[in-house]
């Protein structure tokens, strides 16, 4: 565990180093959010019944809200740096290292989730609090979210380590992270909640890894759960694909490694 | 220390066909050619020895230098570094050696060196006299400090290959491989770099593996020499033995005669030598080994001219070589 501290502080150093970054992600961010807030408004503004889904516009506003900012904390650029380092061949220098590859990695990108969590998401959600009228969520729902989170940042970091890695495969990685970003936005109820999804796409979401990154804390935090068993059941398929998701990373990483064995750095 | 049997190491490359339609049918079908990099090499480097692996671009050096440190594992044949086979436990075999790739950077790239300096202490917990000792020496020799704060992107190729090469033996470790380790550096720092690997050497036995197609490098640091050609070791021994298989000696003389003149004399007297005027009104004389001894064009440039300076130098060591890698000498 030692070891891995100091990839912790360097991971935050590196990015404390581009400032602009922060800012960037607070004004795409805060745009976002404004965007679809609006949307959302005319939307029930359509509509006779003041409640979609189950959500009325508080909570609804709440959610998306939320959604975005939790987008941005798992947002560590792991999959960004995993790829960068294996196109340039430097993958080579850190198999070099007395180190687990990808326990480094996570600890380099722990912080970087916790930096955007207070730098940028701190001050725009204290913004739109501000601005927008929120539905406030219980001591429970707290509680579980903070669990729910935590376990939402292992399943991110476990798909981004994934898409890195299919560096080794494709030179095109910009595409897949592209592509990935779309689909877990989409899939994770960034964009929609799952509540709000057509029956059989809403089975869909359901079924894939992305829905504990978003809309599984989400809806434990906004108390849109049945009773305790239905919280266990959000945070039990969390604990589920982060440690499948564990699983495969590693297997992928060990794969990986033995392609850079057979045919070279 | 470093054990290498039979190494092996084969990759299968992609065969590309010319043109476009030849791109084309890649996409669909791939047919492979099977590359030997490295084909059954053996050697073995005792402890504190430092020897030089020397070979012609593509002679399979980077391969094995890359088994050795456990980045490849090879096709067949065993390596054994500090009793560990590299490939097999690569994290262990990690804390036993340093590594300078002068390509690469092993250095954190948005910090400042000192920080790299600070994160390396933690990975390889090293114990703090021993790291207080060492940046005390890399300061001295390698002027350390004068990187400043500025992050290793920034840094000139000179300044970071300065913080790599002190990077690859901050941990004390019983091995270090140096790839092109003086890439970049002007004179003064080249020589402080072989004196940095030089002490390490004496002082704590490290065993140290160059490559580099610096003659100046391979001649400082290095006393025994590896000389490896398509992918087999064609030459092993001491430095001196290496340079010894040069089948052609050079005397270098002053005298006070006409040189022209001078010239003409030694190459009709001395059959197969050639003689060359050098700058200062010296003359260099080559003669096969096998034709005339030390001894015989000795007395024939004494018997001839009136000498006034007289050296021998060492035989080039790139001439050897590339005598090696033509296929002319194999040892």
């Amino acid at each position: 565990m030692k070891r891995y501290t100091p990839f912790a502080a360097a991971g935050l150093q590196g990015l404390l180093q581009y400032r602009s970054t922060f800012l960037i992600s607070a004004v795409t961010a805060t745009t976002a959010v404004g965007v679809q807030v609006f949307l959302w408004r005319a939307v029930y503004a359509g509509r006779d019944s003041g409640l979609l889904g189950g959500y009325d516009l508080p909570t609804l506003t709440t959610y998306v809200l939320l959604a975005q900012i939790l987008g941005l904390v798992q947002a560590n650029r792991v999959d960004e740096e995993v790829s960068g380092e294996v196109q340039r061949g430097d993958i080579a220098v850190s198999l070099l290292r007395p180190v687990s590859y990808p326990a480094a990695r996570f600890a380099a990108g722990l912080p970087v989730s916790l930096a955007n969590a207070t730098l940028v998401a701190v001050p725009v959600l204290a913004l739109y609090a501000f601005l927008l009228p929120l539905t406030a969520p219980t001591w429970t729902g707290v509680l579980l979210f903070a669990c729910s989170a935590a376990l939402s940042l292992v399943i991110g970091f476990g798909v981004n380590l994934l898409v890195g890695l299919a560096g080794f495969v494709t030179t095109n990685i910009w595409g897949v992270r592209v592509v990935k970003d779309s689909v877990v936005a989409f899939f994770a109820g960034q964009v929609v909640p799952l509540a709000l999804m057509p029956g059989p796409l809403a089975a869909v979401a359901h079924a894939l890894p992305f829905q504990g990154m978003i809309d599984g804390p989400l809806r434990l935090l906004l108390g849109r759960y049945d009773g305790l068993l239905g919280a266990a059941g959000i945070l039990a398929a969390q604990l589920g694909w982060a440690l499948a998701l564990t699983a495969l990373a590693a297997v992928a990483w060990r794969a990986a490694v033995r392609r850079v064995e057979v045919l070279g750095g | 220390m470093i054990v290498a049997e039979n190494l092996v190491k084969e990759f299968r490359v992609p065969e590309r066909k010319p043109g476009l339609l030849g791109s084309l049918s890649t996409l669909f079908s791939r047919e492979y050619r099977l590359v030997r990099a490295v084909s059954g090499v053996s050697f073995e480097i005792p402890a504190g020895v430092k020897a030089a692996y020397i070979g012609a671009n593509g002679a399979g050096k980077s391969t094995t230098v890359k088994m050795l440190t456990g980045i490849m594992s090879p096709t067949s044949g065993r390596a054994l570094v500090a009793g560990l086979e590299p490939y097999r436990e690569r994290r262990r075999n990690a804390a036993n050696i340093g590594v300078v790739f002068g390509q690469r950077s092993q250095l954190w790239w948005d910090l400042p060196v000192p920080d790299s300096f600070r994160i390396l202490r933690r990975i390889h917990d090293i114990p703090d006299a021993v790291y207080r000792r060492n940046m005390a020496l890399f300061r001295d020799l390698l002027d350390l400090d004068a990187l400043g704060n500025t992050p290793v992107r920034q840094l000139s190729l000179g300044q970071r290959m300065r913080a790599e090469v002190a990077a690859s033996l901050v941990h004390d470790p019983k091995v270090v491989f140096l790839d092109e380790p003086t890439v970049g550096l002007d004179l003064m720092l080249k020589e402080a770099v072989r004196r940095l690997v030089n002490h390490v050497n004496a002082e704590l036995g490290t065993t140290v593996l160059l490559t580099s197609h610096d003659m100046g490098d391979i001649t400082a640091i290095c006393d025994r020499v590896l000389v490896v050609n398509h992918g087999e070791v064609v030459h092993r021994g001491t430095m001196h033995e290496l340079l010894r298989t040069a089948d052609t000696r050079a005397v270098v003389f002053e005298q006070q005669g006409e040189r022209d003149h001078a010239i003409d004399l030694i190459e009709k007297g001395l059959d197969g030598a050639s003689a060359q005027p050098l700058d200062g009104g010296r003359i260099k004389v080559e003669y096969p080994v096998a034709r005339w001894t030390a001894r015989q064009v000795m007395s024939f440039l004494l018997d001839h001219f009136e000498v006034t300076d007289c050296v021998a130098p060492e035989p080039d060591l790139e001439m050897v070589l590339r005598r090696i890698y033509a296929g002319q000498v194999v040892t």
